[in-house]
């Protein structure tokens, strides 16, 4: 009932056959590949483009407030960092290294903790829940000031009230220990994320391999040791990088709370501070910069490997 | 898998015995409210006199809205909420729409598999995060400063596009890859086009997923500070800088500021609150998933 | 209503220095109009590629593929006239039943009246006419694979497609939909392609049935020939319930003997043995071509399982120097014991195999 068509390729050869798979499945991939362009192009024009201005400024002496034109340098600025003038460099360096360390293993710890509050089942679990996330929705600028102000203030804070009420002396928690105030801020904003991340791996967990733990005789701290905690690990890895990424670019805290007072400067707030903030030093905050970008590849490289782990388990 | 799901519920990791149970239902209970009692603070400063909210605390007084009537008040010469709340609207929802026209269609090609080197591309832009702002800043401002778009919303549409864009990628793939593969091949066959497979099967699918990540870039850039406060100094400047002029060198400002606070955080606060369990399954099942 | 041919099509996956895969090799299958195909075989043996060859979702690399004498070898899925019933169903969620149904008539521009009265049409055939205006999630498992069916069948393609569609229903339901798919097809009389990996469904359903294995096809015949006359040892053990016994036997002379029985063997085999400069073959008997005797193959019973009208008594038997376990179906109920000691004869066809290449000896298909 149906009309035979002559095959229209009748006439071709094997060869121009193949070509012609081969031409398709090429043209397949491109329509794959082509919506990822533009947002490829964009990321590159916007962040790898400049970063390349930032490594050429690196080996000037530019200062855009002189008016005599930029010096090539070479490496002059690379070697200054280990020289006497460059101790606050070396200090907002050390700044950074403790409050992301601390930041970060402080959120994981409190995070991981809340997450298991929560991951029961009790009256108000998602008011308390919603109420837990809230720190992390709030402007950091806001974060910061509301600490300061109201929570950390020698005159009316909070802390201080209760403190006095226990009959202990106010301390100026700002001036004193300003870097201690940074991290606190800190920590209040990300455990509620680390909280979730964890939590969305405590009830992502294989629910047979527990009931099978149970049945074998395993007390509840046996199984959280020995099957939830390898299960959540690539849920602490996960939130350890995020964590990481966020927390070693923080600037808006130390704006706002110790604004530029020594003791709680990290390499961000000190580059800008050196740079477009009115030091003007463009070349050797460059240099800065650069040194910043090579400790966060090799962190990112360690990052990236956890990443590819993970992203391994569903190819 | 869903993450915050309550049928079938997961066995908790604590808590047989129910008089454990009870106690520790009490304690996360004050822990909720430990945390959230900065915000509660906060709020309630906003309701307070100036030389009330500058003293011994205390939850007895009468509550005034007249600090948000100052704050909200325009100032010659200074910049004003409206003057802010417009910028920041403008450039959040701007960058938000931006990042979305290339995001969607660069998730959607990275989540159909096999691609070669699909890995490599989610790499790079996810690595672009771990490049530190400072990495740029200067050439930024330098190209701001020279193209004359230092103090405009433009330089941060800009800036704040790039800087979500990554997360979206991100976040977006994860929801599209849990979208069968099935179902765009039934399309095909039944003769959609690329762009109908989009809009007419897959958008409907993964819209609720779309919506939490364009909700959370706004809430990223809405709160974004470093780039409004270098680049946009004068003018343009977006709602996190006004917050921040509110602080005063003298005199009693913690009652004004409060209020200032409460307006400038209730909008993001609120939509996190709305799309709280999408966002971070977003977030933590993009890696994982 | 159409022929499909399959002329030596591959799917060839990674050129180059990685080495290339082939998911199927050289396939050649003619398809006749208004047949019921079925395409079977293990995971990974290529079936559900060359169904998706067929559809278009899957590059040809090499050789070509035809419907109704067309080269569609080089054609996007649209423009092939063909259905797919995926295994998931891929029943798209924010439509409803009808929208569902409706929506490559939609695709292909079909007037809104004429689209409804097709829908309304099938959803009859299919008994699906109360939840027309269902969503997906709203309906069961056994419903969502007619919608499914529907989907299909409202746009009354050339060839339908079938990609497992029965294994995501339950035991009871699967055995319902088979006999209503065979059916609807046979009342249809539109060209089917089934692929399953499950040999009762192949065999059951099938006019012919295409059995491959690392994507070479292995034998493509009626389900009776494929049971009786298995073309090689990878059919001989995929096809049947319980499996064919195969028992690898070094000969002697022309014989080839189990323990220290020898097995009857048609004249033609003995001749090829005679003359086969192949040692070790591989004797295979179904479980039903066996029974119990007083003079035969001596045996030890580990295990019987009693269906009620037959029982199947798994015993273990001494050969060439070690024990291999042999299944014997007996008829009715049986007195037969783990422990007891039973004797073997051979009481139907005996099928060889050379060992190595698998060739079946004797008359082949």
């Amino acid at each position: 009932m149906s009309n035979a068509v002559v095959d229209s390729d009748a006439g071709t050869t094997a060869t121009s056959r193949a070509d012609e798979v081969k031409r398709l499945e090429r043209r397949e991939g491109w329509k794959r590949r082509l919506p990822i362009l533009p947002a490829l192009i964009y990321t590159i024009v916007v962040t790898q483009i400049p970063f390349l201005f930032t490594l050429f400024y690196s080996l000037t002496d530019w200062r855009i407030d002189k008016v005599e034109p930029r010096q090539f340098v070479g490496i002059e600025n690379y070697t200054s960092l280990t020289s006497e003038t460059e101790k606050f460099f070396r200090d907002a360096a050390w700044v950074s290294v403790q409050m992301t360390v601390m930041a970060v293993l402080f959120s994981l710890i409190v995070g991981t903790l809340l997450a298991i509050l929560l991951d029961r089942q009790f009256f108000g679990q998602g008011f308390i829940r919603t109420l837990l996330i809230t720190p992390f929705l709030v402007m950091p600028v806001v974060a910061g000031l509301m600490w300061k102000t109201q929570m950390l203030n020698f005159n009316f804070g909070i802390i201080n009230w209760l403190r006095n009420g226990v009959g202990l002396e106010s301390v100026e928690y700002a001036t004193k220990h300003p870097m201690a105030s940074v991290i606190l801020v800190l920590v209040w904003q990300w455990s509620p994320f680390m909280m979730l991340i964890v939590l969305a791996g405590l009830q992502g967990q294989d629910q047979s391999v527990l009931e099978a733990a149970r049945v074998d005789g395993a007390s509840t701290f046996g199984i959280f040791r020995q099957i939830t905690l390898p299960q959540l690990r690539p849920f602490l890895e996960l939130g350890t990088l995020l964590g990481a990424i966020y927390l070693i670019q923080v600037y808006d805290h130390i704006e706002v709370i110790v604004g530029g007072q020594p003791g709680a400067n990290n390499l961000p707030f000190y580059i800008a501070q050196r740079s477009i903030g009115g030091g003007n030093r463009f070349g050797l905050a460059s240099t800065y910069s650069i040194i910043v970008v090579i400790a966060s590849i090799i962190i990112a490289n360690i990052g990236l490997r956890v990443l590819s782990n993970l992203l391994e388990d569903d190819s | 898998m869903a993450v915050f799901s309550r049928s079938p519920k997961p066995e908790p990791v604590l808590g047989q015995n129910r008089a454990v149970g009870h106690l520790l239902s009490f304690v996360t209970w004050i822990i909720g409210l430990v945390f959230f009692f900065p915000l509660f603070w906060l709020t309630v400063n906003g309701f307070k006199e100036e030389s009330v909210a500058s003293a011994d605390p205390t939850l007895r007084f009468d509550p005034t809205l007249d600090r948000f009537a100052e704050v909200t008040e325009a100032n010659s010469g200074l910049l004003s909420f409206a003057e802010a709340f417009s910028n920041s609207l403008w450039v959040v929802l701007i960058s938000t729409a931006f990042v979305m026209v290339l995001a969607i269609p660069a998730a959607y090609a990275l989540s159909i598999r096999p691609m070669k080197m699909w890995r490599d591309v989610l790499f790079f832009f996810i690595s672009t995060k771990f490049l530190p702002i400072v990495g740029i800043i200067m050439p930024v401002w330098i190209i701001a400063r020279d193209l004359n778009l230092l103090g405009t919303r433009t330089v941060l549409v800009v800036l704040y596009t790039a800087m979500n864009l990554p997360l979206a990628v991100w976040m977006l793939r994860s929801f599209f890859a849990e979208v069968p593969k099935e179902l765009i091949e039934a399309a095909q066959i039944d003769g959609c086009s690329l762009l109908g497979q989009i809009r007419q099967v897959l958008l409907p699918i993964v819209a609720p997923g779309v919506a939490a990540t364009a909700l959370l870039c706004v809430i990223f850039a809405w709160n974004e500070f470093f780039f409004a406060l270098q680049l946009n100094p004068t003018g343009a400047s977006t709602i996190p800088v006004w917050v921040n002029s509110q602080q005063k060198f003298q005199g009693q400002f913690i009652a004004t500021l409060s209020a200032a606070s409460v307006l400038a955080t209730l909008p993001v606060v609120i939509a996190g609150w709305i799309a709280q369990k999408r966002m971070i399954r977003g977030l933590a099942m993009g890696a994982i998933k | 209503m159409a022929e499909v041919r399959y002329e030596k099509a591959s799917r060839i996956y990674g050129f180059g220095a990685v080495g290339e895969v082939r998911a199927v090799n050289q396939l050649d299958l003619d398809i006749a109009d208004g047949e019921l195909l079925v395409l079977v075989g293990p995971s990974g043996s290529g079936k559900s590629t060359a169904l998706r060859m067929l559809a278009g979702l899957e590059t040809v690399n090499e050789g070509s593929i035809f419907i109704n004498d067309v080269d569609v070898t080089l054609k996007p899925p649209q423009e092939r006239d063909i259905a797919m019933v995926f295994q998931n169903y891929a029943l798209y969620p924010s439509m409803t039943v009808a929208e569902n149904m409706g929506f490559a008539l939609k695709q292909a521009g079909v007037s809104k009246s004429d689209r409804r009265q097709q829908v309304e049409e099938a959803a009859r055939i299919l008994d699906l006419e109360p939840y027309l205006d269902r969503k997906p999630k709203n309906l069961s498992g056994g419903q969502r694979q007619r919608v499914a069916m529907g989907r299909a069948i409202v746009r009354s393609p050339q060839v339908f497609l079938m990609d497992e569609p029965l294994s995501n229903l339950d035991a009871k339901l699967r055995v319902q939909t088979r006999t209503e798919l065979v059916d609807l097809q046979a009342r249809l009389g539109t060209t089917m392609v089934y692929v399953t990996h499950d040999q009762v469904e192949a065999m059951t359903m099938g006019h012919r049935v295409a059995v491959l294995d690392h994507g070479v096809l292995q034998q493509v015949d009626s389900p009776r020939t494929l049971y009786s006359q298995p073309a090689n040892l990878f059919v001989a053990g995929f096809i049947g319930s319980p499996a064919m016994n195969l028992i690898e036997v070094d000969r002697s002379g022309d014989t080839l003997s189990i323990g220290t029985t020898a097995v009857p063997l048609p004249d033609d085999v003995s001749a090829q043995i005679r003359s086969s400069d192949v040692n070790t073959f591989v004797v295979g008997v179904r479980p039903e071509h066996l029974g119990l005797t007083d003079d035969g193959i001596p045996a030890s019973v580990t295990v019987v399982e009693e269906l009620g009208s037959e029982a199947f008594v798994h015993t273990e038997v001494a050969h060439q120097g070690g024990t291999l376990t042999v299944v014997v179906r007996v008829e009715g109920e049986t007195n037969i014991r783990r422990g007891d000691s039973i004797s073997i004869g051979v009481a139907g066809p005996v099928h060889v195999f050379e060992a190595q290449s698998g060739i079946r000896l004797g008359a082949s298909a």
